[in-house]
């Protein structure tokens, strides 16, 4: 299979996340646990930090949690005019407790009034998008 | 061998600050005159500098200015990670390399000017931010950290009073400070209020400046200081580092989140230095956003989250009698801001006596690195008398 954003890679940071973006392009949302030791690493890595395991597994995680904290970015700014269009939007940073409460980001889906802090979220998958840079997203939506 | 009054800060020099990208000199240049002015402040020849250390992505490297200042010889130059982080770490780095004996006179400066290089995109991005925030629409530092505001207020507490006291209290300062580009900026709450939001909960006045300037400090050892021409402001302590828990871990801090990533660098402050937060007479904090550094006050102690909105007014934050003066030039928020650089003059300017919001006799003056960067420091200066 040919990927849409190993086609528009982004560059920057520790960039061990190849796979989380890979299945989601598949729509499976997956997280790394390390093989060894079972500890959630995320952000991805290269070495679990935990036990010196160099294996990670890529484990399918129901996305569902609750909204750690979020903000509505007002303004289209620089690396991100590809959303100028849908400025005011809100991104949501989910905690996923069946992944040892890791934190993955996501755009906030449907209805955003009232957002508060340890709402539950479900998530969907968009596929790769220009808002997106291309690659495939994770979207949140409220459990009302 | 103790870093703990090793060394001091003898000189500063500061450019104007300009409105980004109004610069009529280029950033290099910019760079040069704040070195020179801060050698002449000290009364030593600019010549005589062999060490330079700057931090974050500094692009007036030692090899430009070289040259230009006639430099006889480099002995000693480095850059200190991350961002604004590094700040009060580089006077961590200057005293090691005089204490070792690599280095006599040091450098510390920042210069920043739009039309010279790709702001954002380069100079405080480093291009190195990841996929999972481009991807998501984030981008800048401002809606970054109003996630971590967002937790502060939602989750903690923490209220908008406590926000605005912040703001309120730069822009007095900064209406003291020829200097401060923001000082025509009459403050009130409804000027704060009606500003417009930029990512939520922060409103335009809850950000920093971005500004053209360059500023820099000169360090000499504890010695050499005594025969300078300024009272010196002694470098009693200046960790950096980060705790296990944060790093590169994006949105994945933990136990600390809301705040600046500093309690463990605090403590090692506190035990260093034989000082702690009651003992504080004036402290430049770091704001790259307010939040951020009401956050680095909760961990250097100065009050527990839950007293935040109790602590956080105007009268306790402003020059001369209050509780805890902060950001006497106006600071980043009112000031200027390059990078946070023009923190460290002023607090030296207060160990000297010489703010235009000075605060009585002060003789312990902090200055706190960037909040919430991937690896932080933060540094005590003291009066003689400290010591």
């Amino acid at each position: 299979m040919e990927y849409s954003f190993e086609k528009h890679k982004i560059i920057g940071a520790i960039e061990a996340d190849d796979q989380y973006w890979r299945s989601l392009e598949e729509c499976h949302f997956q997280l790394p646990r390390c093989a060894s030791c079972k500890t959630w690493t995320w952000p991805a890595h290269f070495r679990c930090g935990q036990c010196g395991s160099w294996d990670f597994e890529w484990v399918t995680v129901e996305p569902v949690g609750t909204i750690f904290t979020w903000t509505r970015s007002q303004y289209a700014f620089d690396r991100v005019l590809e959303r100028k269009q849908q400025v005011p939007y809100v991104t949501v940073v989910a905690e996923i407790p069946q992944a040892g409460h890791v934190r993955v980001m996501g755009v906030l889906k449907g209805d955003d009034r009232d957002l508060r802090i340890g709402m539950p979220v479900k998530g969907t998958i968009d596929p790769p998008a220009a808002t997106s840079k291309w690659y495939p997203s994770i979207r949140w939506e409220v459990v009302r | 061998m103790s870093l703990r009054g090793a060394a001091a800060v003898v000189g500063i020099g500061q450019t104007p600050y300009y409105k980004r990208g109004t610069s009529p000199e280029p950033e290099l240049k910019l760079a040069l005159r704040a070195i020179t002015a801060a050698a002449e402040d000290a009364g030593v020849d600019v010549r005589d500098i062999d060490g330079f250390i700057s931090y974050a992505s500094e692009r007036s490297d030692p090899a430009k200015l070289m040259p230009a200042l006639g430099t006889r010889q480099v002995t000693f130059a480095s850059l200190v990670w991350f961002h604004g982080g590094g700040l009060p770490a580089t006077l961590n780095i200057a005293a090691c390399a005089i204490l070792s004996g690599q280095a006599k006179i040091v450098a510390i400066y920042r210069s920043m000017a739009e039309r010279s290089s790709q702001r954002l995109r380069v100079i405080v991005a480093q291009n190195d931010t990841s996929s999972q925030y481009l991807v998501n629409g984030l981008d800048s530092p401002a809606q970054i950290l109003a996630l971590r505001a967002q937790r502060l207020m939602q989750f903690h507490g923490v209220p908008q009073s406590a926000f605005y006291a912040t703001v309120a209290a730069s822009y007095y300062h900064a209406h003291n400070n020829p200097r401060a580009y923001g000082r025509s900026i009459e403050m009130n709450p409804e000027v704060y209020e009606h500003a417009r939001l930029i990512s939520e909960p922060y409103r335009l006045f809850d950000c920093s400046r971005e500004n053209d300037a360059a500023a820099c400090v000169l360090v000499v050892g504890a010695e050499h200081a005594q025969h300078l021409k300024q009272k010196p402001a002694y470098i009693l302590s200046a960790p950096m580092g980060t705790m296990e828990g944060g790093g590169a871990l994006e949105e994945n801090w933990r136990p600390y989140y809301a705040t600046a990533g500093q309690v463990e660098l605090a403590q090692r402050l506190w035990k260093e230095s034989g000082y702690g937060p009651t003992d504080v007479d004036v402290a430049q904090i770091y704001m790259n956003m307010n939040s951020m550094g009401i956050g680095a006050m909760v961990d250097h102690g100065f009050f527990k989250m839950e007293e935040a909105g109790e602590f956080l007014t105007m009268d306790n934050l402003i020059a001369p009698n209050g509780k805890l003066p902060i950001n006497t030039s106006g600071g980043d928020l009112g000031e200027g801001f390059i990078h946070g650089m023009g923190l460290l003059p002023e607090a030296v300017r207060q160990i000297r006596g010489t703010s235009t919001n000075q605060v009585p006799g002060a003789k312990l003056s902090l200055v706190t690195g960037g909040p919430g960067d991937l690896m932080s420091s933060t540094a005590l200066l003291g009066a003689p008398e400290t010591l």
